[in-house]
């Protein structure tokens, strides 16, 4: 690689990040593309700039000036980064841990557990989906499928997902898997209390979902 | 004074014989009175029954025809999900990516989905309470209407990928909301809250709500006056600091504020507006009387010799409460 490549890279290096900033699809896409095909491996992509990229997201997403929609365009433009990169291999060598999500029985909107499951991903975490509407026995399938299972992240849009929320634990212990973490957030869950959820902590935003599973094995 | 009259005399500045408590009973006053929440959401004479019910038991300053947030896009065609004891949830939104905008009808609030039933409750209201009691009708703020028009992701990925198509799905929801907040205040109404959570500054930017929501809101509560509505009252949950400014131009009279925004944000933001909040819904069902009390002592403390302070919850009071919990609010300003 000459002098040139390189410092041609590192230029569509520094855009790429911009691009996942700023939430803008197209260019985020041409330019990992154009990585790519210089020839940087995807790794080199990830930590040196989706990750980075996130990270600025993180350090500008205090409860007063988080916003759904900035967070959605960068989530969907590292998605899609993350598709071509990953398009054909394996996933998992690149993982750094495992985390189930779900959104709980009787609550149908899944967008703050989308918006984690981006994050997670970006940051190379191995997200295993439950979806919305979920049961606890799914939950637990899940759970229990995992060898190195992190934690489990459940959202919540609706406040009438409490009473099973607070069951989650319980059922864990019963079900000989009680040393597992619960992460809960989402926007019924934001004015309780992890005590009072019987979760092991409660999140703000997607990111201090991230920054708790970093402190899990960090 | 009555309690319209209270109001009235808040939202003014003036000087009322109490401070004006507002406990934001929906679903709760289904469930105070035993009514299944799945039958008081479809059934008018229920609304009114269990809010007229609710009334007499806390004694506060309004009742409310109201359902819930999908009221609007279920008459476009959205299809809910119904249930017996839950708020009702959207299975499939009214607009697709094979839906011509171009064709969309704005709903006929006679006759459309759950429409007549929300009409027929600011009826019996009015025709119960009078001018005694403020009967506060409810339609959604038009980026909310979109957004559950088409769902939140979809909505938002268009604002940005195809903002053409977008202002015209939002014109549309700005129809809606109008066309169903003028027939309630002509079914007896004497104001209409309008709940706008997706403009929200925890959803959208506030340059977002400055450029495409405000004039919109502005729009809708300008006819709202013209069609007689005593006051212009808007509910943004959430985080809302940054957009506060916008609410004179909005024509705003009453500013809901949820427990993000502290009274001293409300004494420099909005000097010279109504406002009315801010106790934690999730108090209602996790905290103690006490906890109430003394949460209503400190905003009464903070923002009842600024006058023009309704106090309320910040949002919603959850349909499971507890009654008790109500009460100590209602009875902190006695």
């Amino acid at each position: 690689m000459t002098m040139e490549n390189i410092h041609e890279n590192e230029l569509v290096m520094k855009r790429l990040f911009e691009n996942i900033v700023e939430g803008d699809l197209g260019m985020s896409v041409a330019s990992a593309e154009k990585l790519y095909s210089n020839g940087v491996n995807a790794e080199t992509i990830v930590t040196q700039c989706v990750e980075p990229a996130m990270k600025s997201l993180n350090d500008k997403c205090t409860v007063d000036n988080f916003n759904l929609l900035e967070i959605m365009l960068s989530g969907r433009a590292v998605m899609s980064v993350m598709k071509i990169l990953f398009l054909s291999k394996k996933f998992p060598d690149t993982t750094i841990g495992t985390v189930v999500l779900a959104t709980m029985e009787g609550d149908a909107h899944d967008l703050g557990k989308n918006i984690l499951k981006m994050v997670l991903t970006a940051s190379r975490y191995k997200v295993v989906d439950c979806g919305k509407n979920c049961s606890v026995e799914k939950l637990i399938d899940a759970a229990s499928a995992e060898e190195d299972l992190l934690v489990i992240g459940i959202s919540g849009l609706i406040t009438s997902t409490i009473p099973l929320l607070q069951k989650v634990k319980e059922i864990l212990v019963k079900n000989n898997l009680g040393h597992i973490k619960i992460m809960a957030g989402g926007a019924a869950l934001k004015q309780a209390t992890a005590e009072s959820l019987k979760v092991d902590y409660l999140g703000e935003t997607a990111f201090d979902g991230l920054d708790y599973i970093r402190s899990l094995h960090n | 004074m009555n309690s319209l009259e209270r109001v009235a005399a808040t939202v003014n500045f003036k000087t009322p014989d109490r401070t004006p408590v507002i406990a934001q009973v929906f679903g709760h006053a289904a469930v105070l009175a035993g009514v299944p929440l799945g039958e008081y959401l479809c059934d008018g004479k229920k609304i009114a029954e269990c809010q007229i019910n609710a009334l007499e038991h806390y004694g506060n300053d309004a009742v409310f025809a109201l359902m819930d947030v999908n009221v609007e896009t279920e008459a476009v065609g959205s299809r809910l999900k119904y249930s017996e004891n839950e708020y009702f949830s959207i299975d499939s939104y009214a607009v697709s990516d094979k839906i011509d905008i171009d064709k969309l009808e704005v709903p006929n609030p006679e006759k459309a989905g759950r429409m007549p039933e929300l009409l027929k409750a600011a009826r019996l209201l009015r025709r119960e309470v009078g001018d005694d009691v403020v009967v506060v009708g409810n339609a959604i703020g038009p980026l909310t209407i979109t957004t559950q028009l088409l769902g939140m992701e979809k909505a938002l990925y268009l604002a940005m990928d195809y903002p053409d198509v977008f202002v015209k799905l939002l014109d549309f929801s700005t129809e809606v909301c109008m066309t169903l907040g003028n027939a309630l205040i002509q079914s007896g109404a004497h104001l209409v809250i309008v709940f706008d959570p997706s403009a929200s500054s925890s959803v959208v930017p506030p340059g977002f709500f400055r450029e495409l929501e405000l004039p919109r809101l502005k729009k809708v509560f300008a006819s709202f006056k013209q069609a007689g509505s005593t006051a212009s009252w808007l509910h943004v949950a959430g985080q809302i600091k940054k957009i506060l400014p916008y609410y004179p131009e909005i024509g705003v009279d009453i500013a809901n504020i949820d427990y993000y925004v502290s009274p001293e944000d409300v004494k420099k933001i909005l000097p010279n507006m109504c406002v009315n909040g801010n106790i934690k819904s999730l108090s209602f069902t996790d905290a103690t009387p006490e906890g109430i009390a003394s949460e209503s002592a400190n905003l009464l403390g903070n923002l009842e010799d600024r006058g023009g302070f309704i106090l309320s919850s910040g949002c919603e009071i959850m349909p499971n409460a507890h009654v008790e919990n109500i009460e100590a609010m209602v009875a902190a300003v006695r």
